[in-house]
């Protein structure tokens, strides 16, 4: 077991100083700011702010032209952690995968589609294809062939931090080998207005821990690294650069934007980072600090510091001033910072602090300079109270690293909003005119949630908090880990907030919207609503985000971070994508859009309980072109067919993998020898992202009424796949 | 002050309800001197920040940092007070 500790064998990153681990390490050390008036895109309102933006020409080195900025910008940091790790993937078969934080995904091209339409009148919906969050991870796969677990989280500003840590998980539990793991987001009209509205950015570029700060400064660009077991990087003989010893994930449940002011979740998540480890405090010899150089976090951070080390807090310092905060890569890129700290035994300055803050009484590393680096450690906090943290080591080190536990899995509580019936929705202007038929939640009965709640939430966080209530009541006495995906957001609240901003050149923003417009607002809020300070995290990963969410939640019951997972999944339709449906024909007679929340409580199973147990559980992509007996192969690898009963689908959905689905369930049912029933559940609930949770919940039942195993399995038309056991 | 500079409470109660989204209140259930934060109305950062936008939007006045805002969000009395001296200098 203690072989599969993991170790980081390659690093790629782009952003604003350049391309290359060399060029990033020579900006970092020097301590020069990277940022510049921005040029991506017209700004009438913020144009001469400093900004980090990615030069043009670093762009065309080679990514595919098929994607979004985001895409591309993870692409070539993909490219070059593959070359430095000197790995060839075609040897690792589904054993190799890739998880990354992704907060903007593809909106920055989204974007041009909504300034078409708006500002011009013309539907030009391509730009839109590479919008969902998952899409960086779906172009990087495809590209260099990982047939693994495959994975997006959009926990906003903590995402890549939480990306890595989940990586690690994968590998230590054996779910793979080899993992590309880090994070990926461009520049966006939406972030940009967004971090304006919210009077967080600094008109002179962010000065962290400086006295004057007075905001962040926005960044962009890619960080990924490349995971391994110790084993597996051994056997290959890869030059190992450092090892990933620790790492904590922690909610603050408090604010939606706002950190606790005194750190509270900052301090817990250094402390399960620590805990994982199995170190003490005085061993850590350098912090890279989330610092981002607002008022807010950087006084929370110093608190948590101080609480956590005492009077002695290690060197420290925030990168951001050079990099510009590039939102969910930050965690990533400083992960890279991190691991050139100790490879080259030097400690990275803050540029932008002159003076220091009397109420943080701290002074951070000033000038680069030679240190004797064993274990550093990097934070990354996000909104929503959102903190992850990384503990790296020297390569010499013997791990200490706590080992997850094999558990059974039991459901202790669900709660669902499903569609009750198809409804005629209006498409309005600007759009093309037209109607289309939802498969909708109707109005929701809100008169549970507090007026706070129901003023700003938006319908998909109510869904959330609703659904979050009815499967699990809150234990003052128990430490719960939510995991809460969605697909595609707060649909109506991002779109109502990028609108705005187009439509009035950036004035009269829409500062309580753009919150919401994060893909783990709904997790967030439930968060707070529950109390719920383990890891809070947002899968975003197409058709198979429920399974994901799943997959989050069992680990942290694994590694005994937590007594119980709040899991689920999370849709919501709005106008533009009832219409972009339309244009691509998506919807027909059979295949409607829908919309919904399941939240699951699971909890380690309790010998003799009546609960349904979750007997397996895997995650991984279908090879292209699509061969059942491959995939059959694979679904028998994680369990034996006898045990199943039944097998639940998601086919009756999407045109492109119902063939797919059939082919599968034909196999499988040939290979089990009898009858095996197969059942579909979409025609209940219509085709939404986050619909296998439905199909979750149904599985349940099933399994309880049949008295039998039932087998969901999920496939995604842009290669993920999962499947899940459910026994009663 | 000028009868002309003076800012409406009633009014200004009126936007913020609207502005703010705020549920089940009616502008005379407001005291002009009660606190909006915190203890009060119960409001938060993002309602501050909503409030810039309103104050922007109805009276013209921009803030660029939210600490130029805060003694004027005190109550819907030193808000008025803060757009009727924005106004007239």
């Amino acid at each position: 077991m203690s072989a599969r500790f993991p170790v980081i064998t390659g690093l790629g990153v782009i952003a604003t100083p350049g391309v290359g681990v060399d060029t990033i390490w020579s900006a970092v050390s020097s301590g020069v700011s990277g940022l510049k008036p921005l040029s991506l895109f017209q700004s009438p309102r913020y144009g001469q702010i400093p900004v980090g933006e990615v030069q043009k020409d670093l762009l065309a080195l080679g990514a595919p032209a098929k994607s979004s900025r985001s895409d591309k910008l993870g692409w070539l940091a993909a490219r070059d952690a593959i070359e430095d790790a000197k790995i060839d993937l075609r040897n690792c078969g589904d054993r190799a995968g890739i998880l990354l934080g992704t907060s903007v995904g593809g909106s920055f091209d989204s974007e041009n589609f909504l300034t078409n339409l708006i500002k011009y009148g013309k539907m030009r919906a391509r730009p839109t294809r590479f919008h969902e969050c998952i899409s960086t991870v779906n172009v990087i796969a495809d590209g260099f062939g990982l047939y693994g677990p495959g994975m997006a989280i959009a926990t906003a500003c903590s995402s890549s931090a939480l990306a890595i840590a989940q990586a690690a998980e994968m590998i230590l539990s054996g779910e793979a080998d080899v993992m590309l793991a880090g994070g990926a987001d461009s520049l966006s009209r939406m972030t940009w207005g967004g971090f304006h509205s919210l009077l967080l950015v600094d008109s002179a570029g962010c000065r962290p821990f400086d006295a004057a700060r007075s905001g962040m400064s926005l960044g962009e660009g890619a960080a990924i690294l490349v995971l391994e077991s110790e084993e597996f990087a051994r056997q290959r003989g890869a030059k190992i650069l450092a090892r990933l010893t620790g790492w904590g994930m922690s909610c603050d449940a408090y604010h939606a934007t706002a950190p606790h002011p005194q750190g509270a979740g900052a301090t817990a998540a250094m402390q399960s980072a620590l805990h994982r480890a199995n170190l003490q405090p005085s061993e850590i010899d350098y912090v890279n600090a989330h610092g981002t150089g607002t008022r807010d976090n950087d006084l929370a951070e110093a608190i948590a510091l101080k609480t956590l080390f005492h009077n002695r807090v290690p060197p420290f310092s925030s990168t951001k001033r050079v990099f510009g905060h590039a939102l969910a890569a930050s965690g990533a890129m400083e992960a890279v910072v991190c691991v050139e700290a100790l490879r080259r035994q030097q400690l990275p300055p803050n540029p932008g602090f002159e003076k220091c803050d009397p109420t943080i009484g701290l002074v951070p590393v000033t000038e680069s300079h030679h240190a004797q680096l064993t274990h550093v450690m990097s934070n990354s906090f996000g909104f929503g109270g959102n903190n992850g943290v990384l503990i790296f080591s020297q390569p010499e080190v013997f791990p200490q690293t706590r080992l997850p536990e094999k558990i059974e899995i039991a459901v202790n509580g669900t709660g669902a909003i499903v569609p009750g019936a198809v409804v005629e929705k209006e498409i309005t202007a600007p759009l093309p005119q037209g109607r289309g038929l939802v498969y909708s939640c109707g109005t929701l009965d809100v008169s549970s949630l507090n007026p706070n709640q129901r003023r700003r939430l938006s319908r998909l966080q109510q869904m959330a908090l609703i659904t979050a209530r009815q499967s699990h009541a809150p234990d003052a006495s128990e430490r719960v880990a939510v995991a809460i995906g969605t697909g595609l957001g707060c649909l109506e609240d991002a779109g109502a907030f990028i609108e705005n901003l187009i439509s009035k050149d950036e004035r009269e923003p829409m500062p309580a919207r753009f919150p919401n417009s994060v893909h783990n607002s709904p997790a967030g809020q439930v968060a707070i609503d529950q109390n719920a300070r383990g890891m809070n995290c947002a899968p975003t990963v197409g058709e198979i985000t429920f399974e994901c969410a799943l997959w989050q939640g069992i680990s942290q019951l694994a590694a005994n971070e937590a007594d119980c997972a709040l899991v689920g999944a999370a849709d919501e339709v709005d106008k533009y994508l009832l219409s972009i449906g339309q244009r691509w024909r998506v919807w027909n007679d059979k295949i409607k859009p829908g919309e919904g929340a399941v939240v699951v409580n699971v909890v380690r199973a309790k010998t003799n309980s009546p609960a349904a147990k979750i007997s397996a559980l895997k995650i991984g992509r279908w090879r292209k072109p699509f061969e059942a007996a491959r995939e059959a192969d694979w679904i028998e690898s994680a369990i034996d067919l006898k045990k199943v009963g039944l097998i639940l689908s998601g086919a009756g959905g999407l045109s492109q993998i119902e063939v797919f689905y059939q082919s599968l369930a034909a196999e499988l049912a040939k290979r089990r020898g009898d009858r095996l029933e197969h059942q579909t559940y979409k025609q209940f609930c219509g085709e939404f992202h986050a619909a296998s949770a439905f199909g979750f919940s149904r599985a349940v039942a099933l399994a309880r009424e049949k008295t039998c195993g039932v087998l969901l399995v999920t496939l995604s038309a842009n290669g993920g796949k999962a499947i899940c056991l459910i026994e009663p | 002050m000028d009868a002309a500079m003076q800012v409406s409470t009633r009014e200004l109660k009126q936007k913020i309800i609207e502005s703010l989204k705020l549920q089940d209140i009616t502008p005379d259930q407001i005291d002009d001197e009660a606190p909006l934060f915190g203890t009060g109305l119960g409001l938060d950062s993002i309602d501050a920040l909503e409030l810039v936008v309103l104050l922007e939007k109805e009276y013209g006045i921009v803030i660029k940092d939210i600490e130029e805002g805060r003694p004027a969000f005190r109550s819907v009395k030193t808000l008025a007070e803060f757009i009727a001296a924005k106004r007239a200098a």
